[in-house]
């Protein structure tokens, strides 16, 4: 096994780039390569069923333990995401949204746990995946709730509006919804994650080529203030990874709300 | 990195020409976006002191104007991927 | 390093905005598990102890509500009793006052009408005494006069029928006169 497959690339001779995010396959099952990124998604389910059954399994009235921590998170779920969004129906979406959360926020996470070191979400198909379901429930629950020409209606042609606005208004409207928002929606949180990869990755790179690999006396001060840079950048990195998982969460709770009522 | 080098008239700097031209893309594209999460923030900032009993509410929907705004940047970051 | 390398690279790269189908699965069904334990299990479990939580709460509080209004509802029985006594007090003070002074009434009436009849026994006793001493004057009169007026005339009325004749007729005549003054008057 080479620094390939645990590291996706050697950094002797280049900056950190796309190959950051090309891994070789670990193993094969039949001809389905096995990466790392999808040995973490799996990893990621597992820590979210595990925390959730430790705290959850057997509730009891006075808390816990592992419970306290899991209710605060659900509450904070519940009060900052659902709520909010969605009002009354929050408490039926909590079993949709809080999965999201929790697989998001974990997949991110991922970014700084040492030997993982990769955020899952930084690959499309991950965010992709879960855009397109909340699209489709998006739309289902729209067609569900308003019919179908009344949902397309409501979001296209809302009311009070000057009468010759409305054919860029739908026209727009319709874009944004129907194709922007899963895009946006998805690309956010990659983008998110995958720059801030790369950010890291750059950081570490800088320092452990002017540090190990090439030492000069102009380039210690260099690589020093890459480990610095690095160390800043992963807090921050922290930051925005439970940022963009609320962010990812919060949206998804607004375009289900957006499909179950006309006046958004 | 090797962009100057890369400028003299050789058929194959165009691979990184067009990686240049990408990062001028991407910077173009975060202006507008830097400048409306700026005015997101400080107005939201602006209304919490204001009115610090809507705290809630205000970070809310400052949050989602903030991932609104952002997202127009981050369609500037995924571009150039989209022409590869 | 070359331009070459740089360029094969990047074409070596993938699009990072194409998603890998191997992994798309793999997602789908780590997401799915997920799903399925928090959604179907674990969520419905502690949004119920939630909800318990809420109504012991709740049903605490109600409880302290309850004996709360309880104990105003029974201040409020023992004020309206402590009141009723107080009145019903000052109800019977009052009664008491009027029955003495009715009675001290009574008495007085009683003590003047005791009076005023001995009052009169006394009167009526002094009448008949009176009446007596007419009488007996009336019959010491007669006697006296006339021994009186045998002395001063000098001569002896001894003829005793006589004398009682002239002394009665000198009375009714008196009486007469009396009677017939009275009448005119």
């Amino acid at each position: 096994m080479s620094a390939q497959h645990l590291l996706a690339k050697t950094f002797s001779d280049e900056a950190p780039g796309l190959g950051l995010f090309d891994w070789k396959p670990i193993f094969y099952i039949g001809s389905v390569g096995i990466t790392k990124p999808m040995i973490l998604v799996l990893l990621v389910g597992l820590i979210v069923v595990a925390f959730f059954w430790a705290a959850f399994a057997k509730p009891k009235l006075v808390p816990r333990g592992a419970q306290n921590v899991g209710e605060v998170l659900y509450v904070f779920v519940r009060e900052q995401i659902a709520r909010p969004m969605l009002g009354k129906d929050a408490e039926k979406w909590m079993r949709l949204l809080v999965p999201i959360f929790f697989f998001v926020w974990i997949g991110n996470l991922m970014s700084i746990i040492p030997f993982a070191q990769f955020p899952v979400n930084s690959k499309i198909a991950f965010p992709l995946f879960l855009a397109v379901m909340i699209w489709f429930l998006m739309i289902g629950l729209g067609i569900k709730h308003q019919g179908f020409f009344g949902y397309f209606k409501n979001f296209m042609f809302p009311p009070g509006l000057p009468i010759f606005i409305y054919p860029l208004l739908a026209a727009i409207e319709f874009v944004s919804t129907i194709f922007v928002r899963p895009f946006t929606h998805a690309v956010r949180l990659f983008a998110n994650m995958f720059a801030g990869h790369l950010l890291v990755a750059l950081f570490c790179v800088v320092g452990y080529h002017f540090l190990v690999e090439q030492v000069t006396p102009l380039g210690v001060p260099v690589g020093i203030l890459g480990v610095i840079l690095t160390i800043a950048m992963t807090v921050f990195e922290l930051f925005v990874q439970a940022v963009q998982a609320y962010v990812f969460t919060l949206l998804a709770a607004f375009y289900i709300s957006s499909g179950l009522h006309a006046d958004h | 990195m090797s962009i100057l080098a890369a400028v003299p008239l050789d058929p194959n700097s165009v691979g990184a020409l067009s990686g240049a031209l990408k990062s001028i893309g991407y910077g173009l594209a975060a202006i507008g976006p830097g400048i409306g999460v700026g005015i997101v923030f400080g107005q939201g900032v602006n209304a919490m002191a204001r009115q610090p009993e809507m705290t809630g509410v205000i970070q809310q929907n400052m949050i989602l104007g903030f991932a609104f705004s952002e997202a127009l940047a981050l369609i500037g970051l995924v571009m150039p991927f989209v022409y590869t | 390093m070359s331009l070459a390398t740089i360029v094969a690279a990047s074409e070596a790269n993938k699009n990072p905005l194409l998603p890998d189908m191997a992994e798309m699965t793999i997602g789908i069904f780590s997401f799915l598990v997920v799903l399925f334990f928090l959604g179907k299990v674990l969520l419905p479990r502690i949004e119920k102890t939630l909800a318990e939580r809420t109504d012991l709460i709740e049903g605490g509080l109600k409880r302290a509500d309850d004996a709360q209004a309880e104990a105003a509802s029974t201040l409020e029985q023992y004020r309206a009793q402590l009141a009723e006594a107080r009145h019903e007090a000052a109800r019977l003070r009052e009664e008491a006052r009027e029955q003495g002074a009715q009675i001290l009434a009574e008495m007085r009436e009683q003590a003047q009408a005791e009076a005023r009849r001995l009052v009169e026994a006394a009167h009526v006793q002094i009448e008949a005494e009176r009446l007596q001493a007419v009488a007996q004057l009336r019959a010491e009169v007669g006697s006296i006069s006339v021994e009186l007026a045998g002395r001063v005339v000098g001569e002896s009325l001894e003829d005793e029928a006589r004398q009682r004749r002239i002394v009665d007729r000198f009375l009714e005549e008196l009486e007469q006169r009396s009677a017939a003054e009275q009448v005119t008057s």
